[in-house]
Order: C-alpha cells, then structure tokens, then sequence
C-alpha cells in the first residue's frame, strides 16, 4: 500500500487537523477502501487541498488506489483553476463538499462524501495514464501555470524515506504541518511523517492565528517552514517561548538571511534543539540537500550535502562536471527522487521518465572545500517569494494577455518588479496580480518606461 | 490627520479597500485575503504610525478591523 500505511500500528494516531479531530492510520486504510469501492479504476481526479484531514484522505486514498491527483490550491483563482480544468480534463475532483455547488453547471454526480469534502464525478472521460505517474502538482502554484510536474511512486516513496533518514525520524514525532498541501514541500512534511507512522498535526490555519500557536504547544516535535515563516516567528518572539517538545527546526523554500539564520542556529545551540537548513524543488519531489544540525553554525548560509540516497554535483562554465573540491556552476542532482519530467498538455501524462534520475537544478551553487554547497544565483526567470515561485515569463504573458501594454517582470526574492509600457494600467496591475497570485501588492513595483527593448532572439536588453 | 484617519489609511493601503468598508464586519474571515502577510504588514504599520509595540498576542488578536481598536485602546491610543 502507499507509504506501506496498512504496515502501521492501525491504532496509532496518524494525523489531528486544527479542528482536534483525529484519524488513526487503521482509519487511512479503511477510508482508502471506501473511496476504492466508489472510485474503483485508476483515472485523474483534481484535489482541492487544504490543511485538513478531509483533504489528506484524498490524498492518501488516491495514492493507494492508483488514482493520480492533481493537488491544487482550493483558494485558487478561478479563471486559472478553468484554464487547468480545461487542460487536463479530471474525471473526477476531490473538494469540500460546500464548494460543490459552485460547480454545479459541470457536474452531475456526487459518488462520495467523507470528512467534509465528496468526490464529483465530471463530464470528462477516463484519460490514458502512465503506469508509473502517480501525482501531479504545479511548477508555479501562483502563476497558475499548465505546466506541471509528473511524480512517479517511486518518487514520493524515495523522498519519504531519504528525509525520514535525514532527520532520523521515528513513530513518536508530532510533525507541525503547516506549509500547504499542495506546496512540494508542504506534502514531503506529510508524506515522510506518515512513512515514519507519526501523527502529524495538520493545521489549516496562519501562522498568526491562535489555532496554530494551540497545536505548536500541544506538544508538536519539529517545525518545518520557509524563509517568511521564521520572519512571523521572530515577531512573535517565538525563541523566548517556552517549547520543551519542540526538537527540529527545519527550513527549506527559499534562502534565509544570514541573520535570520545565526538567529536560528544559535537558538537552537542554546535550548538544545536541531536547526536543519534544507534545499529542494518540485522537480525532485521536494528535498534535495540539507546541512546536518551540528554545522549551522560553522556554516552559515549553506543549503549543506545531498540528502541521504541523493548525489550532488557541479558543472562549471566549461561544460566541466565535478563531485568533491571546490567549484562553481551549475547545480546537477541524482537520485530516486528526481521526477519524471513535466506535462505542458493532458497528452503529456501518458509520456514516460524524460529525467532518468538526473536534475539539471537552474540554481548556480558554490562548493567549498569540505563538499559543502551554497546558492549564489539562478539561471531560471523565476523569484521566490513568501516561499511561492512567481515564475517571470508566465507573470509577462499573463499581464501581455489581460492588458493593452508590452511588459518586463524582474525583482528580487523580496520585490517583484514590474515595468509596463502603457502608464494607463500602472494602478490595475498590482490588483490584478494579486487577485491572480495572491502575492501582497506591497511586494509589486511598477516601473513605466517608454520601450521594452529585445534583440533578435526576444531577450529584453534594457532590463 | 487624527489617529481614526490614520488607522483607517492604513487599512486601506493594506486591503485596497474604501473607508466606508471599514466597520464591524471587517474581519480575517469575511476579507479574502487576509493572511498571515497582510495581518504582519498591518500590525508592522500600526506600530510605526503609533510608536508602540505589540505583544506577540495581541498581534495574534489583530483579526479585524474593530479588533485592531481594541488593542490600541489597550495601549492607551485614543481613537
């Protein structure tokens, strides 16, 4: 079975959402029987997740059946969860039964109903899959980008056990997961902990929000969060706080300042507790490398060595590949974890393994001499904010299309920079792309400027 | 400008919303959008514009918008 989840003790508690309800891990299994016998074939569904466990039993029983899910936001935007429905066509979507009837004019039938959410059989026929594509999510969960990335079994099984290794995690964590599910990393959190058979305390809610601070302190053992997470723990003086149980902070999504990060490090010296910086992407079922707790202090800032069961490598400006001493270049990973490649179409989800196992990752890394790696660039049009990837080219096609205006999108990984051409539409465009990606207008600059400039291979030269 | 105006600027710098919007019923749940990034850009504001600092719980209590003048009656702000 998925995560050999009927290999548990049936009686251990698997996961408490932030309403206090609890399922065991007998309770997975007998779920994933029931949503068998109304869904008794292998076909594509959408699930519209959230933090709770109505959500995680889709999750959990399509995986075990061999159902293959498309996780999506359940807060996403309507015209890019049309463009996505349109694309790929599910046979059936998995989403909270109260959202039922904002499909009505689609759907004809509810087949199941748990938990609050129900299984809505669509329109769309059984599509041909893969034998090996097990889930789907999204590159750029925030663009609404097509484009998505095919995960095989062996994947999710191959990341639950490299980062049950990494972090020795055993059945008696109580792993805080609050990253969303539909975030690659967000899934690793639940994927490895239920591997582990640990309850996991899945938690809907902000991070400002008492609900969640109730479930830290009710005896969570680890913290997994991106960069801004530990920005809102900070200003609720979450180091003075008194968290006995609390032993592995965790951090991945994006690059911590160096502050931020000595903070953490020396936190976690002082109150005996682990501080384990991690690196991954979507693109190779979440994580990649870590830095083991005992270096975060001699080694600021570094995303560490290749997770355990992966290998990481370096290809220099010549073309040149190396695995130890010191070097600069392009990223290179292999592993079990590497996906099988992306879909851009609904007939790409019959394609096969594009990747064999080898992940050119578009991040420049510097390696020190001790084999220690850190990012220093990106090759790849991309930024990370508030731990989401905006990808560039789909935020310029996405404004080119909706706006009279040529476009130019830039920024750091705390400022999206925006240049239009058109002064016209300078106050609809940040209202618009947070409606789109939900990223903060505060965090968009628009610049206007008389000519975006491209040579003749359409690269923007006045950038 | 007195500090309502500078409260109710804040707000809708922060929410893209009209001032006549600003009453009981604005609240984390009614307002889509209000997550965690905007409450800590919110709170963040009212402290520099009113020269206080919040205690990790009452910026956890910032949940709306009659909240808000709860916790700077609190800390002795008048509005």
């Amino acid at each position: 079975m998925f995560l050999n989840l009927n290999k548990k003790n049936p009686d251990k508690i698997a996961v408490i959402d932030d309403s206090g309800e609890s399922l065991t891990y007998g309770d997975l299994c007998k779920y994933a029987e029931e949503f068998a016998s109304a869904l008794p074939y292998r076909t594509l569904i959408f699930i519209l997740s959230e933090n709770t466990n109505g959500s995680l039993l889709g999750y959990t029983s399509a995986l075990s059946n061999r159902v293959v899910p498309l996780i999506i936001s359940n807060k996403t935007e309507q015209t890019l969860f049309d463009s996505l429905y349109e694309k790929y066509q599910p046979e059936y979507l998995w989403l909270p039964t109260q959202r039922v009837d904002d499909f009505d004019s689609n759907f004809n039938e509810i087949v199941y109903t748990t938990h609050g959410y129900s299984l809505v059989k669509t329109s769309f026929k059984t599509p041909e899959l893969y034998e090996e594509l097990s889930l789907l999510l999204p590159t750029s969960g925030s663009t609404g980008s097509p484009k998505l990335v095919r995960h095989s079994y062996r994947n999710i099984e191959a990341n639950a056990e490299n980062v049950m290794n990494l972090f020795e995690l055993t059945s008696d964590e109580r792993a805080m997961a609050v990253l969303p599910m539909h975030y690659t990393m967000g899934l690793s959190v639940i994927a490895s902990h239920l591997y582990a058979g640990a309850t996991l305390l899945l938690c809907n809610k902000s991070l400002l929000d008492a609900g969640f601070w109730k479930m830290l302190k009710s005896g969570a053992t680890s913290f997994t969060g991106v960069p801004y997470s530990y920005e809102l723990l900070m200003k609720l003086r979450f180091t003075r706080m008194d968290l006995p149980n609390l032993k592995i902070i965790t951090q991945g999504g994006g690059k911590l300042k160096e502050e931020m990060w000595m903070h953490l490090a020396n936190y976690a010296q002082e109150k005996g507790k682990k501080f384990i910086a991690t690196y991954g992407q979507s693109e190779c079922t979440a994580r990649m490398a870590y830095l083991p707790a005992e270096l975060a202090l001699a080694k600021p800032c570094s995303i560490g060595i290749a997770e355990p069961g992966g290998k990481l490598s370096i290809v220099d400006a010549e073309g040149n590949e190396s695995f130890e001493g010191e070097a600069i270049g392009e990223m290179v990973y292999r592993g079990e974890n590497v996906t099988l490649g992306y879909a851009t179409c609904k007939d790409d989800l019959t394609k096969g393994d594009e990747n064999h196992g080898v992940i050119h990752t578009g991040d420049i890394a510097r390696r020190d001499g001790d084999g220690y790696y850190y990012i220093v660039g990106r090759m790849k049009r991309f930024l990370k904010i508030f731990g989401l990837r905006i990808g560039l080219d789909e935020l310029e096609n996405l404004i080119c299309s909706n706006f009279d205006t040529d476009c130019y999108c830039s920024g750091t990984d705390e400022k999206l920079i925006i240049k239009i051409t058109n002064s016209d539409v300078i106050d609809i465009i940040p209202m618009f792309i947070e409606e789109k990606t939900h990223l903060f207008h505060q965090r968009i600059e628009i610049i206007v400027i008389d000519k975006i400039i491209r040579n003749e291979a359409g690269k923007v030269i006045n950038q | 400008m007195n500090n309502v105006e500078k409260l109710n600027e804040i707000f809708v710098e922060i929410f893209s919303c009209n001032v006549s919007e600003l009453k009981t019923e604005f609240n984390k749940d009614a307002i889509d959008g209000w997550d965690s990034v905007r409450q800590l850009t919110l709170t963040s504001a009212i402290e520099d514009t009113f020269d206080v600092l919040l205690d990790p719980e009452d910026i956890i209590a910032c949940t709306s918008y009659n909240a808000v003048i709860d916790v700077l009656r609190k800390y002795e702000i008048e509005l």
